[in-house]
């Protein structure tokens, strides 16, 4: 051989893949918006849902609760938290039950008279301020006199209190040194919203790292505990939970693969062959996904990888069947027409994906499509001219020939197949729960523990229901909000009811045009007021004309234009009001969420009753419809790519009992593989779907090459060594991913390693040739 | 860009030289006088507090009893013209209204409370450091007629309270001066000096009057 153009063409390949490698790192953005994995909606709950899966509140709230010191030290720790956080870009709003009046900007300071409902109810008579005044007499009586003789001046009725009081949760917790805590009162309780949607993990972790940085600095040396709870801290948790075992279970499956390989080969040299395929699949299918979609979603390169790891097969029957006296490219030419009807039926099947309709399975197509046609020419075209020519002859064992003579005892029944899939049909239909699942809650499990301080702090924080959302739509702002006026009090009834606990809705924040309007008109002239403030001082120690200062807000309120989103967006109070009011598509939406609903049937007929515009949109029901919906998709779209298989290969062996032969081990273990999970009381989701795919991918390839085995028993044997160590290989590393206990972890490799056996077995059994004793 | 460092040196330079002068060159006789005004706990004795304020036009007058329950608590407990039970134990404060819930306060968050509230629970305490940490303290007078000026260390406090007089007569405190920077003053009369009808006209000056010698 000669070294030097090995050596060179090694490195421009590597050079090659590093290249494609360097610009996917700096331009292929990983998204996390699961919108791009969802079927287009067909009503109009899914489309709300879809929208609310990007933007709603609930999602973003982040629900904390620190206990383990005294209430005074919990208090001042729930202080400098909430002073640490207020800046912070990552949140739209941090509370901790702290009314600061003296945060108040002067821009809803003024506004006051038009946002508070005191006066819808009363007029600013005398009668009013006489009884207001003396109340204000017994507070500068009090200790705290000293602190609110400023703001009495200007405002004697405590507006801002009050306004202070309304932009606070429904169903407070109580208050303990101006801040929320706990019923038992041994913990301080804070809500935070983030900025970013509860979906993005990403932005999530950046949140809740922002929090605990926060918390260590507030807490500094007291050995006070914090716990965190909602959406998106839920997310981070299982991506964690997720990446760590996925990290501890892709080491051990390394190991075991260089050791298969070491094993199975003798050679250092052939280890690294052995993985050139995959990787330069793998960095090419990224490189065409960022270079045709600019992004690629997470799940894309969850599912992707799963996909292609079909390819890790591709170089170990290169090296299998190398043996001494032909040269590697002439084995490579040998097994390649196998080889290559694998790769193409398995990457024409894969054109399914592209005309689904949902951009991520497009996204997987492409990604898959490449990688295995990388990895197929890779094997192909560089790795014949990198090995050695001496290597061992994999078949010259006298296991392997014994081995073989054995199998070739092996019966053959023919009933067997006709009775699987009458067994497996049976347990299908017999098995007690629903085939599919549709929660895809229950694919990454939060702790039960987790999830019942969750429900404990969303009670008592009166924080909004995760599941109901009432979604009130309009031409405009003011429509919207016009709706929402008129559906609170409806609602107020349903909680003195008890259809549910509390609700939040934008006009609480911002009331109507027309609200504002009707306030200002109600607010008295400057000397009607001046007269009823000297009928209510008569006869109280307050001295005449003290309050002019309020007189002169009053007046200034009468001169306002009513506030509007647009104005309120640059006050603190905008980013509350965006996150319950936002303009969409040319129309506006207001959400209101619920909390602790427990009658949706009651405020299902509300929405019903009301007008097409006020929907209540149930999250989980929605979300399982469209991951039904999702999932006959996709099942369609693998029928079709399951024809189109079986068409290729059909037209590669130019032989239909040849196709039928090479097919059926593979659509029998599919069948199998499947009523053995659910006969194991398992549902099926997307990711056994794309498992099932992958394993059927796999045997594919291993009843192509045992089809095809030639005559020569040499040839046969190294036949069976490649399938052998493509099968252990698989199945090592499924069966570490079969003992996680993640369920999604779980599925992927139980039904990957049942795929392997069924795989394996069914295509010795009905695909291996007939040998010839000797 | 400098200047307000210089000013902030200054500023820490003047506090600190004003502590030291105030714990070198006290008069021993205050730190004395603190002592002995220390009472055992429980003590309990009425109150008449009189605040004058800009925004009204005659004070108003509140009367109660005090209730010295040990170092950390007092209650302060409102009889007439309405009730309200303030209790402060330690850093906190709760004020209990009748019809109303409770509201819990913490000292620290408001400083000039937690001075006001401070200074009264040391003197009863007899806790002269306590005392030192939030005032600054003089003794003016005898020992029958003595009169000991708190000015807040704080500069924080100071922007709403300028200082406390205290003004009594050998073992027993008469009144606490409570001054403003604005010109409103509360004054609270305490124990024995409790008036059984309040100066007529009252006013600040009948009160110093009250203060000074005693019904």
């Amino acid at each position: 051989m000669r070294p030097l153009p090995q050596w060179v063409l090694l490195s421009c390949w590597l050079l090659l893949i590093g290249l494609l490698g360097y610009y996917v790192q700096r331009e292929l953005v990983v998204g996390a918006d699961l919108r791009l994995f969802l079927p287009a909606p067909t009503t109009r709950q899914q489309e709300l849902l879809l929208e609310e899966v990007g933007r709603g509140p609930a999602s973003r709230l982040l629900l904390i609760k620190i206990e383990g010191s005294d209430q005074l030290t919990l208090a001042r720790i729930s202080q400098s938290l909430t002073a640490i956080l207020q800046d912070k870009q990552q949140f739209r709003f941090i509370a901790n039950g702290d009314i600061g009046l003296a945060d108040l900007p002067e821009i809803l300071l003024s506004y006051r008279y038009l946002l508070s409902p005191t006066f819808d109810t009363r007029h600013m008579d005398a009668d009013f301020l006489a009884t207001e005044l003396r109340r204000r007499l017994r507070d500068l009586a009090s200790p705290a006199a000293i602190l609110i003789e400023q703001l009495v001046q200007k405002d004697p009725t405590l507006e801002t209190l009050r306004l202070a009081q309304l932009w606070q949760p429904a169903q407070e917790p109580q208050r303990i040194y101006d801040v929320w805590f706990s019923q038992r009162g041994d913990a301080v309780l804070l809500l935070a919203e983030t900025a970013a949607a509860g979906f993005d993990p990403g932005a999530q972790q950046a949140a809740m790292e922002a929090i605990e940085r926060a918390f260590r600095q507030a807490r500094g040396a007291i050995a006070a505990h914090m716990t965190v709870t909602g959406a998106g801290a839920f997310s981070v948790m299982m991506k964690d939970r997720t990446e760590r075992d996925a990290m501890l279970i892709g080491i051990v499956d390394s190991v075991a693969m260089v050791l298969l390989l070491i094993v199975a080969y003798r050679s250092a040299r052939s280890v690294v062959l052995g993985i050139l395929p995959l990787l330069s699949g793998g960095i090419a299918g990224l490189a065409a996904v960022g270079g045709y979609y600019g992004d690629v979603h997470g799940i894309t390169l969850a599912f992707g990888f799963t996909l292609i790891g079909v390819a890790q097969d591709y170089p170990i029957h290169l090296l299998s069947h190398q043996h001494r006296g032909v040269t590697p490219l002439d084995t490579a030419r040998k097994i390649w027409p196998t080889l290559a009807t694998g790769v193409a039926s398995t990457c024409i099947a894969y054109l399914a994906f592209l005309v689904s309709g949902v951009t991520g399975l497009a996204q997987l197509a492409v990604f898959a499509i490449t990688g295995l046609a990388v990895a197929g020419v890779t094997t192909r075209v560089l790795l014949p001219r990198m090995m050695s020519t001496d290597a061992r002859d994999c078949g010259d064992s006298a296991w392997l020939e014994r081995l073989w003579n054995e199998l070739a005892d092996f019966p053959r029944p023919g009933w067997l197949t006709s009775a699987a899939v009458l067994a497996s049909i049976a347990v299908i239909e017999l098995a007690p729960q629903p085939l599919w699942e549709n929660d895809l809650g229950a694919l990454t499990p939060v702790p039960q523990d987790v999830l019942q301080v969750d429900a404990q702090l969303r009670s008592e924080l009166g924080a909004p229901d995760m599941r109901y959302l009432l979604v009130v739509s309009g031409a405009s702002a003011e429509e919207v909000l016009q709706r929402c006026e008129a559906l609170a009090p409806r609602l107020d009834t349903l909680v003195t009811q008890g259809a549910l606990s509390s609700f939040t809705h934008p006009a609480q924040f911002l009331p109507t045009v027309a609200t504002q309007e009707r306030r200002r008109g109600a607010l008295p002239k400057p000397q009607q007021l001046r007269e009823a403030l000297a009928q209510a001082i008569n006869g109280t120690a307050f001295r005449p004309g003290v309050f002019e200062p309020f007189v002169a807000d009053v007046e200034r309120a009468r001169n306002l234009h009513p506030l509007t989103p647009h104005v309120l967006a640059g006050t603190p109070l905008g980013p509350r009001v965006e996150s319950l009011l936002s303009e969409r598509n040319g129309g506006w939406t207001g959400l209101i969420p619920l909390g602790g609903v427990h009658d949706s049937e009651t405020l299902a007929a509300l929405a019903a009753n009301a007008d097409s515009d006020i929907v209540l949109l149930d999250l989980k029901v929605a979300s399982e419809e469209l991951v039904a919906h999702q999932r006959q998709r996709i099942l369609a779209t693998l029928g079709v790519a399951a024809l189109l298989l079986a068409v290729v290969v059909g037209m590669a062996l130019r032989s239909v009992p040849r196709a039928l032969r090479v097919l059926r081990p593979m659509a029998l273990t599919t069948l199998l593989v499947v009523a053995v999970l659910h006969g194991t009381g398992s549902a099926l989701n997307l990711f056994h779907i794309i498992a099932l795919v992958l394993a059927a991918g796999l045997g594919l390839d291993y009843a192509l090459f045992f089809e095809h085995a030639a005559d020569d028993p040499l040839e046969q044997r190294r036949t069976l060594h490649a399938v052998i160590v493509c099968s252990l290989a698989t199945f090592a590393v499924f069966a570490m991913l079969a003992v996680s206990s993640l369920p999604v972890l779980r599925g992927i490799g139980v039904t990957v390693t049942l795929g392997v056996l069924g795989n394996f077995f069914l295509a010795l059994i009905l695909t291996r040739p007939h040998t010839r004793r000797r | 860009m400098t200047r307000p460092i210089i000013g902030g040196t200054c500023f820490a330079l003047i506090t600190i030289a004003a502590s030291a002068w105030s714990r070198g060159a006290i008069d021993p006789t205050a730190a004395a006088l603190v002592a002995r005004l220390a009472r055992p706990a429980p003590a309990v004795t009425q109150f008449v507090e009189v605040r004058f304020s800009s925004l009204l036009a005659t004070p108003l007058v509140t009367s109660g009893q005090l209730r010295y329950l040990g170092p950390d608590r007092l209650e302060r407990s409102v009889e007439g013209p309405f009730c309200e039970v303030t209790t402060i134990q330690g850093d906190g404060v709760t004020v209990a209204r009748e019809g109303e819930p409770h509201v819990r306060l913490s000292l620290s968050r408001v400083p000039v409370l937690q001075a006001m509230l401070s200074s009264i629970g040391a003197l009863l305490a007899g806790d002269s450091s306590s005392l030192e940490r939030h005032f600054v303290t003089t003794l003016h007078g005898n020992n029958s007629r003595w009169q000991l000026v708190l000015t807040p260390a704080d500069p924080r406090v100071r922007t709403t309270l300028t200082e406390i007089q205290v003004d009594g007569s050998h073992d027993e405190p008469r009144c606490f001066t409570l001054r403003e920077p604005d010109g409103d003053a509360s004054v609270i009369v305490i124990g024995d000096a409790v008036p059984h009808d309040l100066p007529e006209p009252l006013d600040r000056a009948s009160l110093d009057t009250l203060c000074q010698e005693g019904p």
